[in-house]
């Protein structure tokens, strides 16, 4: 397989999905990572090359870009549908603690749209509050007087809201503490470096959060809330 | 006439022996263990003549010959042809070891004398002796199948192969080799064959022993087992040793008549006592190859050389009646160990465990019959795809991928009528999910977006919040001061309202006392419009009569002073147009107009 240097992002894209058809699924996993490390990003891109891992047998990587897709179109069934399948393919299982109602809410409500979206939409929001209280103050005798007073508080809070959202965006999809295990096995300690005691093997393909970060060595958190340092070669950031 | 035909024969016998060259050869071996007998053989291709034996060295203890004549006539294409042998047989017991020659024997005609060969012989003492014969057994066992020929009864295993893939056949031989008599063999003990699946092959209990000359030993053998061994795992897998017990007979040559020394009369006279021998087969090692990876999809364990061929009883069906697909597997190699095909049948179709069959023609080799017993339980056309079948073929050292045809089922048939009064309630069938996979990608427009900085981590972002805020502010305060003014204005006409209108009240007094009666009115009228619009806070330009009223009543006045200002509102009015006479006296006018207002200015604030 040939990539041509001229070829447009487009071009390249539409060659890894035939490549993907044509059942050449690590060719078309290289592509699709090559265009998300150049810093291109779409739902279907990520979408894609979760399945072009997948198929190439990569459940690790499929997880993590199936991850990343998630944060770009939370609601979208298919990724949700074969996030679950590749996995059911890995060798961890770990029984997660599941988040609170409101956050998940929340997170979900965040990650309807973009940051920037959501941080234009905050700052309109803020300009038709700030114009209604203008109404407000300044026509003394207007029939919607009262009605232009609700109208600016609601649209304040909504902006405020929608930058609180803007913000939790941000630090999901920019800040993201996740991270996939990467080496088919990995030993957590209780210390960083390699003399502290081993309190779990982790294997390819679980998901962990990053604490914090010493050196070459990561403190992680599993989905059931044990922690341990893990080397920071064996994972990779979502 | 038979008389005849036997002397004629005899007659021509004769002459052709005499025709013939006469031959003596000896058969001897060479090596023999001291105090145990061996035999010396002369044969001689004629029976008329004299043979005198050779002088054996005086340790030895000859016994014999037993002598045996040999007559065979042939007719070849009407040729008779006369082969007349005699054999004689020393049976040699040698006392001393050490190296001995056996001198020639002659056999004398009345035409010529022959001799035979020099012989040497060499005669091991007992223990080296089996020492010699277990180093030479270890050889001959290397070598192939030879069997020791040092001792008097062995048994071998002989393997068709010794360097297979794994699940390739082996047949095995368990052979016999005995140059003494035996009257039989107990507690036949077979190794495990650890590392192979062994499968006997019905081998005739042995009862007489064949001849073979081996290495110019005469050995009888049989075959006491015979069986086909599959090896299962890879390497150098060793054969443990078989053991037997044979039972050997021993004469017992202790008191012996001198007159009775000839070996014809052993089996008579000298007595035969059973001795149980252990014999045991040297280990054998075979070099078992792994199959090649990667294996084909389709391969389930059959190693050998095979053909495929399928068959279906009928392609056209009635619903619910049973059809059968036969797959039969045909060649040779490990049949039993061979997995049936995986056929992924169409949905809509029953199918069942198939049936196995083998049938062996011969070692390893025959057929296996795989019969799918398929019920349609829908109707239309189904397609049965094609078998594919890979097998290992050792001959080619690769897989071979065989094929065969596919089959178009037609299944024709109302559902449900075979069943007589049909039930009402019709079962319905859930969709069944027979595979997991991930859902395909998608090939939409390739809208890339590119990496952009996010907002909320910007300052300017948050500037624009402080600038629209600062803006706001701005535009509030220069309003609040506009409406400052504006108020003041209002407020300050208001407040002289009052003022305003007695000032023109009392301009229409003055303007009365001067005698311009005409402009009072007016005057009365505009101290009136003026203090009514100050008041009110209605403009000049658009100030009537209703909208004063209205206003009015807005603020609580009295209908009567409404009454009160339409009224001189009207006197004013008319004057204008009526003689003075007629209508009020300005002053009145004034009076009440001045009235008026003071009411009113009590009541508007």
């Amino acid at each position: 397989m040939v990539t041509l240097a001229g070829q447009s992002p487009e071009e390249r894209y539409a060659q890894a999905g035939e490549l993907y058809g044509s059942g050449d699924y690590s060719g078309a996993a290289s592509l699709y990572r090559k265009l998300w490390e150049e810093g291109y990003r779409s739902r279907d891109l990520l979408y894609n090359a979760g399945n072009a891992f997948f198929k190439s047998g990569d459940n690790a990587s499929a997880i993590l870009f199936y991850e990343r897709a998630k944060l770009l179109a939370p609601a979208d069934e298919d990724i949700d549908y074969n996030l679950q399948i590749a996995r059911s393919r890995i060798t961890d299982r770990i029984e997660s603690v599941p988040q609170l109602f409101f956050v998940r809410w929340f997170d979900f409500l965040a990650l309807l749209t973009s940051t920037n979206t959501w941080a234009v939409a905050a700052l309109v929001m803020f300009l038709a509050a700030l114009v209604l209280a203008l109404l407000f103050l300044t026509k003394a005798r207007a029939r919607g007087r009262l009605l232009s007073f609700w109208l600016a508080i609601a649209a304040l809070l909504f902006s405020f809201l929608m930058i609180l959202l803007a913000l939790r965006n941000n630090n999901l999809v920019n800040h993201n503490k996740k991270a996939v295990i990467t080496c088919s096995i990995v030993t957590g300690r209780s210390a960083p470096g390699e003399t502290g005691n081993e309190l779990f093997v982790l294997h390819s393909g679980t998901t962990v959060t990053v604490e914090q970060e010493l050196g070459a060595f990561r403190e992680v958190r599993l989905p059931d809330g044990n922690k341990g340092w893990i080397r920071s070669d064996c994972m990779e950031k979502i | 006439m038979k008389r005849i035909t036997t002397v004629l024969v005899f007659l021509l016998a004769c002459l052709a022996a005499v025709a013939q060259e006469v031959t003596l050869t000896v058969d001897a071996p060479e090596s023999a263990v001291a105090g145990e007998r061996f035999r010396i053989i002369y044969t001689i291709n004629s029976t008329d003549g004299q043979f005198t034996r050779p002088k054996f060295d005086p340790s030895f203890s000859v016994q014999g010959p037993q002598q045996s004549t040999n007559r065979n006539v042939q007719w070849i294409n009407g040729d008779m042809k006369v082969v007349s042998s005699t054999t004689l047989i020393y049976y040699v017991t040698a006392g001393t070891p050490g190296t001995y020659t056996i001198p020639a024997a002659q056999f004398e005609t009345k035409r010529v004398t022959v001799s035979s060969q020099e012989k040497q012989i060499v005669i091991y003492d007992g223990d080296s002796s089996q020492q010699a014969t277990g180093r030479q057994q270890g050889q001959t066992s290397a070598a192939g199948d030879a069997p020791a020929s040092g001792s008097e009864v062995s048994m071998r295993i002989l393997l068709s192969d010794r360097d297979v893939y794994a699940g390739q056949p082996i047949t095995g031989t368990l052979k016999l080799y005995t140059r003494i008599n035996l009257s039989g063999i107990q507690e036949l003990k077979l190794p495990d064959f650890k590392g192979f699946l062994k499968e006997d092959i019905e081998t005739p209990p042995l009862r007489s022993l064949d001849n073979e000359v081996i290495d110019g030993v005469q050995y009888g053998t049989g075959v006491i087992q015979r069986f086909v061994l599959y090896p299962q795992i890879a390497g150098e897998i060793r054969i443990e040793p078989a053991e037997m017990t044979a039972l050997v007979q021993e004469r017992t040559t202790a008191a012996r008549d001198p007159f009775f020394n000839d070996p014809f009369f052993d089996s008579f006279f000298s007595s035969v006592s059973t001795v149980p021998r252990k014999i045991t087969t040297q280990p054998l090692t075979v070099r078992v190859r792994p199959l090649p990876e990667p294996r084909p999809a389709d391969f389930h364990g059959a190693v050998g050389s095979f053909t495929i061929e399928s068959s279906v009883s009928a392609t056209d069906a009635k619903l619910n009646d049973a059809v059968t697909l036969t797959v039969t597997l045909k060649g040779s190699g490990n049949l039993n160990l061979a997995g049936e095909p995986v056929i992924s049948f169409p949905q809509g179709i029953e199918k069942y465990d198939p049936k196995v069959t083998v049938r062996s023609s011969g070692i390893s080799a025959g057929s296996k019959v795989f019969e799918y017993l398929l019920i349609p339980r829908n109707t239309g056309t189904f397609e049965i795809p094609p078998v594919s079948y890979s097998v290992f073929d050792p001959g080619q050292e690769k897989y071979v991928t065989l094929r065969t045809g596919g089959f178009t089922l037609n299944v024709t048939g109302t559902p449900g009528q075979e069943e007589g009064a049909a039930p009402v309630y019709i079962p319905g069938e859930d969709v069944k999910y027979i595979g997991q996979d991930i859902r395909f990608i998608r090939n939409g427009n390739g809208r890339l977006t590119t990496l952009s900085s996010p907002l909320v981590a910007s300052l300017h972002y948050w500037l624009w919040f402080a600038l629209a805020l600062f803006i706001a502010l701005l535009v509030l305060v220069i309003r609040k001061q506009q409406i400052r003014r504006n108020a003041d204005k209002a407020g300050m006409r208001n407040r002289r309202a009052a003022k305003n209108a007695r000032k023109r009240l009392s301009r229409a007094t003055a303007l009365l006392k001067s005698g311009k009666k005409e402009e009072v009115n007016a005057e009365v009228a505009r101290a009136l419009w003026g203090y009514l619009g100050d008041k009110l806070r209605i403009d000049q330009s658009d100030l009537t009569r209703e909208k004063c009223y209205t206003a009015l009543r807005e603020r609580k006045a009295d209908e009567e002073m409404i009454t009160e200002l339409d009224r001189i509102l009207t006197a004013t009015e008319y004057s204008q147009y009526a003689p003075v006479s007629e209508v009020e006296s300005p002053a009145a006018l004034c009076e009440r107009a001045a009235l008026l207002i003071g009411k009113l200015d009590n009541v508007l604030d």
